[in-house]
């Protein structure tokens, strides 16, 4: 090879080799950028932060000891850990979008350093466990679902418990107020009598409708479960060409969530009074029949590797009638930078399914920290900062469902329910309706969740694509769930 | 009569044991005396300490957990049990669809990366003007992240909201299911990989493309020999060595396919597209089975070495 011709060929060599490198470590940290929301609101509630507590507004009556002198409440200081750096591991999730701009002002506030990680759901919890099983101290605080690793994890002893912080007065801020939390939020983060985690937002899985094409079809929101086909056909005919009829989850992990509720409705339960599984008894058999017809007959082509981000592109895009997923979609659907259904969408919770079984499933998200932090009153001044009555009252105005009594209850909230689209008012009746009557056991009850819902999962996807019938789907499923430990 | 350039005796002794020695075939080299091999003995020990840590130290780390049935986060220490991992393994249905898979997918795309990625390294190791920037776009997929890849194809495919479909509509052929249908889901990934990693083995073809001799060409040409010909007899055979290189690292690459398939399927619908590498991922990260899928990675340690080998033979043949 001629010396000009190598020299050429050496240089595009190093030059791929450059780009090879620079372009994997453009990719090498998370692979999702998450927006910066733009807070368009001056905080109305002012940075309580600066102002000095008023005093607590229940006096304290003790009928033993006679003090009627008010003992002065400290002010909190909220720069003891100032100085200090502290990471989160975050998932893609409303609450983060809803969080995130508000940090600045907790870095302000305490003069903690806040670094943060973001990862799709799935990749953060792969992290976390790796992490934890490695007594790693490099994640502070990060959510934990309960409902589905809770159990596991703390039983092998991954989250630090907060009785001793929630107790100590000089590290939870008076106002703090933990009644406020709703039992079940609150019991869901509880195992053993210790609190591991604090609740940031509760979800149950509801339908959203387009509320437009319904009228247009002349139809109502299905009074009853076996209602959903006949509602969807209808939408679909009346709908502009190519719109489905109805979207729901089909990426196993994922189905247990929005499958539940229709066994439930339709008389059945994941387990029987002896703890056997019972998918392939009639009711439950009806209703996972029903899951897949709906599916199968109205839904989008793509269904076995759906969950919530596809479902609600398709909804927010115009392209479905109805969309069967969590109550936290809210914010996604009628995000302003990409929504084009703004104003025309509904959310009420699933109908009762014949014989009038109405049990949705109700969970709650909930931050945790790390038992091998080294930070930990750090991050526990976090946690209280971001689930404070005021913030959560501020989130909720996002959509973010708070599992606080008071965020429902203040004048904005009432303001904006009056005042605001009225999908907001349905919202949260579908919330309290779900909260009331919700069950939290979001998939057959077992120790190690992730193989439950990978099974119960399959078993959908194999009857939906046609690889299994029902009933062997099911007998299947029930034998691998039942030699699981639960 | 010229002057030959032997060394004189004084310069030979002058120079040492080695020089008075002369070459010597490599098996006596091992009678070097002590002092001449410590140097370069000394010289390669950092790479063979981290070679031996970072090599030996997981894999024997892995074959320890293979035999025993440890598991994330749990409250019991692991107790070991022999070979009841790999016999699981070689009972369990799901493992053999994701063998079934592997080796699907390495046939399949190695044999279009090979032939669709010599076609293109001869068309680019021509010198023409103009050919540096086309052969930088067509390199170009190679150097992207796999994950970045997925990640793209997975919205590209989805058969409602992608644009695959939506450019098979607007071309009036009829829309696929692409990931999300069990029969479509493999060559979906094929598609991936080939249009990812053909660039690779076109490089690698275009640089030797750019070492062959010129004589075997131009007296083919004197002799009248058609295109056909010269690329059936001289530049194929010629080429040949680079090729097998090529092959023989995708064949690496192929058998350990993760990324791709992790990103865009998790092994799904129902195990479809589940290769041995995403198999033991998920048996070993999302259902805490240290012990088993750790076994599962030494079955597909032994298939890669296997196969690996298998190319080194046939490049020892050829090169005789």
């Amino acid at each position: 090879m001629s010396g000009k011709a190598k020299r050429r060929a050496f240089a595009l060599l190093a030059l791929m080799v450059v780009l090879s490198m620079v372009l994997s470590a453009c990719a090498a940290p998370t692979p999702v950028v998450v927006e910066k929301e733009k807070v368009v609101e001056k905080p109305v509630i002012q940075t309580v932060v600066v102002e000095k507590e008023k005093v607590v507004e229940k006096p304290v009556v003790q009928t033993v000891v006679i003090e009627i002198t008010p003992t002065p409440v400290p002010e909190f200081n909220w720069k003891q850990r100032a100085g200090e750096t502290i990471t989160l591991g975050l998932s893609q999730h409303p609450w983060t979008n809803a969080i995130l701009p508000y940090i600045p002002q907790f870095e302000e506030l305490t003069g903690i350093k806040v670094q943060y990680q973001i990862f799709a759901e799935p990749q953060l919890r792969d992290k976390m466990l790796i992490a934890l099983q490695a007594k790693s101290s490099e994640i502070d605080l990060w959510p934990s679902l309960k409902s589905r690793e809770g159990l596991k994890y703390f039983r092998a002893g991954y989250y630090e418990p907060l009785n001793k912080y929630l107790e100590d007065p000089n590290l939870t801020p008076p106002g703090y107020n933990l009644d406020d939390f709703g039992a079940g939020p609150l019991g869901g983060e509880t195992f053993d009598g210790q609190i591991v985690g604090i609740p940031t937002i509760v979800e149950g899985p509801a339908i959203f409708y387009r509320k437009d094409l319904f009228e247009k079809a002349g139809i109502e929101f299905p009074k009853t479960m076996d209602d959903l086909p006949k509602a969807a056909e209808a939408c679909m005919k009346a709908a502009p060409e190519g719109t489905y009829g109805v979207t729901l989850r089909g990426l196993p992990p994922a189905v247990a969530y929005t499958l539940g509720p229709f066994i439930r409705n339709y008389g059945c339960d994941w387990r029987d009074e002896k703890g056997n599984s019972q998918l392939s008894s009639p009711n439950c058999q009806r209703a996972i029949q029903a899951y897949v017809d709906l599916a199968k007959n109205y839904g989008p082509p793509g269904f076995v590797t759906y969950s919530y981000p596809q479902s609600s592109a398709l909804m927010a895009s115009g392209q479905v009638c109805m969309e069967i997923e969590s109550t936290n979609e809210i914010s996604t659907i009628l995000d302003p930078n990409t929504s084009q259904v703004i104003g025309k969408v509904g959310v009420k919770p699933y109908p009762p399914g014949p014989g009038g079984h109405d049990v949705p499933t109700v969970l709650q998200w909930g931050n945790s920290i790390n038992a091998f932090s080294k930070h930990k009153e750090a991050a526990w001044l976090f946690m209280v900062w971001s689930t404070s009555p005021e913030m959560q009252a501020r989130l909720q105005l996002k959509g973010i469902a708070s599992p606080r009594a008071s965020s429902w209850q203040t004048p904005e909230w009432k303001a904006k329910l009056v005042e605001g689209d009225p999908i907001w008012r349905e919202w949260t009746e579908t919330l309290q309706h779900i909260v009331e009557k919700g069950s939290g056991q979001v998939g057959p009850p077992a120790v190690e969740q992730p193989t439950v819902r990978q099974i119960v999962g399959d078993m959908v996807n194999a009857i939906y694509l046609g690889t299994m019938t029902l009933e062997e789907a099911t007998k299947k499923a029930d034998e691998q769930l039942n030699q699981l430990e639960h | 009569m010229g002057r030959t350039l032997t060394p004189t005796p004084e310069a030979i002794e002058a120079a040492g044991p080695a020089a008075r020695r002369g070459p010597l075939p490599h098996f006596l080299q091992a009678l070097l005396s002590r002092r001449e091999q410590l140097t370069p003995a000394l010289m390669v020990a950092p790479a063979a300490l981290f070679s031996v840590l970072m090599v030996g130290f997981p894999f024997g780390y892995a074959a320890y957990l293979a035999l025993t049935d440890f598991r994330l986060a749990s409250t019991v220490p692991a107790k070991f049990v022999g070979l009841a991992n790999f016999a699981r393994a070689f009972q369990d249905p799901v493992f053999h669809k994701a063998l079934q898979v592997t080796l699907t997918i390495y046939v399949v795309a190695l044999f279009l990366e090979v032939v669709l990625g010599t076609y293109a390294g001869i068309l680019l190791g021509q010198k023409l003007r103009g050919i540096g920037p086309l052969r930088m776009l067509a390199f170009a997929p190679a150097v992207i992240p796999s994950v970045a890849v997925g990640l793209i194809f997975v919205q590209m495919y989805d058969p409602a909201q992608g644009l695959m479909n939506y450019l098979l509509k607007a071309a009036g052929a009829k829309p696929q299911p692409w990931l999300s249908d069990p029969r479509t889901v493999v060559p979906s990934i094929i598609l991936v990989e080939v249009w990812q990693w053909t660039p690779f083995i076109t490089l690698i073809v275009t640089g030797a493309m750019q070492s062959l001799p010129t004589e075997p060409f131009e007296s083919a040409l004197i002799d009248g020999a058609s295109s056909f010909q010269i690329l059936r007899y001289i530049t194929l055979p010629l080429l040949r060595p680079a090729i097998l290189v090529a092959a023989m690292l995708r064949t690496v690459d192929l058998m350990r396919i993760f990324d791709s398939i992790y990103i865009m399927t998790q092994g799904g619908p129902v195990n479809a597209s589940m290769s041995l590498n995403v198999y033991a991922f998920t048996q070993g990260i999302l259902f805490s089975q240290i012990g088993y899928a750790s076994s599962v990675m030494l079955v597909l340690l032994c298939l890669v070495l296997l196969t690996s080998g298998l190319f080194g033979i046939i490049r020892a043949r050829s090169a005789l």
